[in-house]
This record gives C-alpha cells, sequence and structure tokens, in this order.
C-alpha cells in the first residue's frame, strides 16, 4: 500500500517537473522589444487583441528573420495546434519568396518564438536588428548589367528614425558595403551606399513596400559613374532579380 | 625623374579608380579585405609596374569619416555619447582630444587598434550599436557643459543610492501622474458618452478620428485601459504620456487599439498629441521638445 503510495507520488513529481520544464520560457514579451519594432503590423495585431492563444513562429537564425508568422486562436485550437499554424504559414512564406542560397550560406528553419506569452527561445538568439537578403543591381562602365547579392543588417527602424545606417554582409557574411537611409518621409527618403572604402557605390532614393510578396525597400540611385544602380533589401536574390533586376 | 614618373602613375591611377568593372566589384565584395582602398583621391600607386619600393599593406582608412560631412560626425559624436564614452560638445570635431579618447575607449572595449580614429565600417558599427541602446535624452545643460567630476565612493554604492534615488523620485511623482491619467480617461469616456462630443476629442484629434471610425463601423466601446508611460517636469509644466488601451465591440469579439496620449498639465491641457504606440521616435521627439525630465524611469 504504502509501496504504491509512493510509486503514485512520484509520478506525480516527475509529472509535474516536466509541465514545469515545458512552460518553463525566457521570458514575457514585451510591446517594445525588437522583433515587435521590426514588424509593426505584427506588433499591432498581438497586442490588440483578446485572443486566448498567441503564437509567433520567424525563421532562425537570426540572420533569416525578414518574415514572420503570428497566429491566434479563441479558444477553437489548442496550443499546439496554433504552433503548427505559426510555424506552416512562416515556412509557406520562406518558400514562396525562393531559396536564399544566393544570399545566405546559412540554413534558415522556422520556429516558434512567441508561445503562451512567453519566449521559448533564448533572448540573445533572437534578432537584435533588423535583417534582409539584399541584392544590388548595377550597370557597369560597360553599360552591363552587374549584380551584388547578400545580407544586409541595420540597427534601428527605417520608417522610425531619421538616420539608419546599414551594412552589406557578402554571402559569406563578410561586411563588403556600408550606408544610410535617411527618412524625408514615413518609410521613404535618400539612400547612400559605398563599398570597399569608397571603391564603389552610389546614391539616390529609397521607399518602403508594404504587402506581398514580403515587405522590402527599394533603393534607386547612380553610381559614381552616374550609372544606374538598385538596391533590394527583404527580397531574396531571385525574386528581387525578377522584380527589379532590369534596371 | 621620379617626380615626374610619380606624377604618370597619378594620372593613370586616379580614373583606374572610377573604372572598376562588374568583375573588380564582385572580387572585392567576395573578397573585401583584399580589396586595396579606391578613394578616388590620392590615388594609389599601383602595385605591379611602379618601381617604388614595396608598399605595405593597405592601411586602413581613416579618413573617409574625418572628410564626412559634419552630420556625420555629429552622429558619431552622439552614439558616443549614448555609449557613455564621450561627453563633449557635439560638435562635429572628430579630432578634439575628447573626441579622439572617446573613439579610442570605443575601439579598445571592441578588441579594435585603439587609434582614436574610425574607419568606415567601425562608424557604421558604432552607430548601429548606438542605436541599440535604450533610448536617452540629453539634458542640453549637461552635454555643453559636463558636470564637475564627483568623487564616488564606490560603483555598487552609487548605483544603489542612484536607485533609491530614483525609486523616491517616482514614489513622489506616482499620485500626480495617476490622478492625471484619471482624469484623462474620465475626459475620454465623458466624449464618448456625448456621443463625439467634448474636450477630449478637441486636445486629442487622434482619438476623435478612432472614435468617429469606429462608430461609423457600427461598433460599440469598451474598456479603457490606461497606464502611465512617462512623467516629469516639462519646460511648461508637467508633461505626461500615457498608454492607452481603446476597446471596441463587435458583437462578442473585442479588439484593441493602442494609442499613446502626450500633453502637459493645465487647464486646458497643453502640447497635446496622439501617437500610435508603436512611433517611438515620435513620442521621444515630443519629449525632448517639452524638455521633459523623466520623474519615472
Amino acid at each position: 500500500m504504502i509501496r504504491a503510495f509512493f510509486l503514485a507520488f512520484l509520478a506525480l513529481v516527475i509529472a509535474a517537473g516536466g509541465a514545469s520544464a515545458q512552460r518553463s520560457g525566457y521570458g514575457k514579451p514585451e510591446r517594445r522589444d525588437p522583433i515587435f519594432l521590426r514588424f509593426p503590423e505584427m506588433a499591432q495585431r498581438y497586442w490588440g487583441n483578446t485572443a486566448s492563444h498567441r503564437v509567433v513562429a520567424i525563421p532562425l537564425p537570426r540572420q533569416c528573420s525578414f518574415v514572420y508568422a503570428d497566429s491566434y486562436t479563441h479558444g477553437q485550437m489548442s496550443e499546439t495546434e496554433l504552433q503548427d499554424v505559426a510555424v506552416s504559414a512562416c515556412n509557406r512564406k520562406l518558400a514562396e519568396l525562393g531559396s536564399l542560397g544566393e544570399n545566405y550560406t546559412v540554413g534558415c528553419r522556422c520556429q516558434v518564438v512567441i508561445t503562451d506569452d512567453t519566449y521559448v527561445v533564448p533572448r540573445d538568439a533572437m534578432p537584435d536588428q533588423a535583417y534582409g537578403p539584399a541584392s544590388i543591381f548595377y550597370r557597369d562602365n560597360q553599360g552591363k548589367i552587374a549584380r551584388l547579392n547578400g545580407l544586409a543588417r541595420y540597427g534601428a527602424l527605417i520608417g522610425h528614425d531619421r538616420s539608419v545606417t546599414f551594412i552589406v554582409d557578402n554571402v559569406n557574411g563578410q561586411p563588403g558595403c556600408e550606408g544610410t537611409f535617411t527618412n524625408e518621409s514615413v518609410g521613404a527618403g535618400r539612400f547612400s551606399l559605398s563599398c570597399f572604402n569608397g571603391k564603389f557605390g552610389g546614391r539616390g532614393n529609397f521607399d518602403s513596400r508594404v504587402g506581398a510578396p514580403n515587405d522590402h525597400i527599394v533603393a534607386r540611385g547612380q553610381t559614381a559613374n552616374g550609372q544606374p544602380i538598385v538596391m533590394v533589401i527583404g527580397l531574396p536574390a531571385q525574386l528581387a532579380a525578377r522584380m527589379y533586376g532590369g534596371i | 625623374m621620379r617626380l615626374a614618373l610619380g606624377t604618370l602613375l597619378l594620372l593613370w591611377a586616379a580614373p583606374m579608380a572610377f573604372a572598376q568593372s562588374a568583375g573588380e566589384v564582385e572580387r572585392c565584395f567576395q573578397n573585401p579585405a583584399n580589396c586595396p582602398s579606391g578613394a578616388p583621391a590620392p590615388a594609389p600607386a599601383p602595385t605591379a609596374t611602379a618601381p617604388a619600393p614595396p608598399r605595405p599593406a593597405a592601411s586602413p582608412d581613416y579618413t573617409s569619416v574625418l572628410k564626412s560631412s559634419e552630420a556625420e560626425r555629429r552622429k558619431l559624436q552622439e552614439s558616443l555619447h549614448t555609449l557613455d564614452k564621450y561627453n563633449g560638445p557635439i560638435d562635429g570635431n572628430l579630432q578634439s582630444e575628447a573626441s579622439e579618447k572617446a573613439i579610442a575607449d570605443w575601439q579598445r572595449g571592441h578588441g579594435l587598434a585603439a587609434v582614436g580614429k574610425l574607419t568606415p565600417t567601425e562608424a557604421v558599427t558604432l552607430n548601429n550599436e548606438a542605436a541599440r541602446a535604450p533610448i536617452k535624452r540629453i539634458n542640453p545643460t549637461a552635454a555643453t557643459n559636463p558636470p564637475p567630476p564627483v568623487a564616488a565612493p564606490s560603483n555598487a554604492e552609487a548605483l544603489k543610492a542612484l536607485q533609491a534615488r530614483l525609486a523616491e523620485r517616482r514614489r513622489a511623482a506616482e499620485p500626480k501622474a495617476q490622478a492625471a491619467v484619471q482624469a484623462l480617461v474620465r475626459d475620454l469616456t465623458a466624449y464618448m458618452a456625448a456621443g463625439g462630443k467634448g474636450i477630449a476629442g478637441e486636445q486629442f484629434a487622434g482619438f476623435a478620428k478612432w472614435y468617429a471610425d469606429t462608430k461609423a463601423a457600427g461598433r460599440g466601446f469598451g474598456d479603457i485601459k490606461p497606464t502611465v508611460e512617462d512623467y516629469g517636469d516639462a519646460k511648461s509644466g508637467e508633461a505626461v504620456t500615457a498608454e492607452v488601451s481603446l476597446q471596441s465591440l463587435q458583437g462578442d469579439t473585442a479588439s484593441s487599439q493602442c494609442m499613446m496620449f502626450a500633453w502637459v498639465e493645465g487647464s486646458p491641457r497643453k502640447g497635446t498629441q496622439t501617437f500610435s504606440c508603436d512611433d517611438i521616435a515620435g513620442i521621444e521627439k515630443w519629449k525632448t521638445e517639452q524638455s521633459l525630465k523623466s520623474a519615472w524611469r
């Protein structure tokens, strides 16, 4: 009798421990966390509803975090079902945008980052800057179209801050170009780009485009030689080439 | 003879700096470390044909940042200030003793050569790092006249004392801040109860628009939940910013909108403005314009 009671008690302790471990996370999300500042439309939805369950999924590692998926339920779905919905929506978006191979050497994988109002990945794994695949199209001195593909990262929020500096890394993650976006109106303004200590660059205007196929930034201008240059941030190289590569 | 040859080489090299081919740009992009500096002037001597003694490896480019616009140089000083490395004037002079010391200090902290001058890449990194730092308003008088150093007992004690002072300041401010926010909620409620009439709509156009849109959409109105976001003395009185969750109802479904209300206490309120809660830059700009000295943070 005592033995049975002891075993039952032990099972209870183990189950409680397991439940506690499952629920343990990396703190509660705050409205001004980088992920919400990066994706204001998602922030509006996340903080502006009374859903019983809320889940956010993004691709990781952090340099992949240029898309997201958020899902909500008012009790119709379980937390686990909702997580599946968010991850699958995130994967679908990534697949629709196409391969990132020309931009990154890292593998991007969607995963749940916020669920049950708790971070479920370590804070230091979350994006602390804005990231996006970048493509630069330009005409060289012979008038031929050339392009550079990589990853753009910027430490502030284009559209909020007056001036935002950015870096474009090559496919191996080495910084090749840097520049500045200067806002003149909401989500639009001027840009300058300088690569390899000024050996190559350009300047002109940019604007942020929201919606399908994905939120992105298009900057158009001229190189130092007066040739056209277009920089696209937020679309994989192939899609960017199809949409903007014909400068 | 050597001078003439040097001049010839210079004339040849200057246009070359601009005449990069796509292949050359691609090569530099894929291997930036091996790409020589291409600043148009002074032009680098070509390595293959120059009879001059072998050149050392390409030295870091410290001149681009020094020659950048005054606005960019000021921004770098502001970034150093944000990171608590610099407390001198924001005048764009990166070659002042204080600026160079601050830059060297920052470089040292990042394992870089502490030369006191920045390469373009370092400048971008510095600005990005500062952009990630929590927003901090600059007290104009403190920026130009740094306070004399005070012999602090120890960091831990100073921090403890500071935390106690801040907590005490917030405790003292709390009743006034809460009263101001409750008064706002009363005005917002009265405006909605009066079918869109009242002082709240006149003072906060963003709120009046939200009310009109919600009403036009045939939705009902639910709870108003305020939170004090900031409070303190400003140039024309006590300034308050409050994050307010405004609920609207459609049948059983409720949805909320987060709106930030900002004003300076008075009768009527002054400097009134509404922001989206995401518009952090706008809110912080308003606080700076009001010279708000926070008693809340």
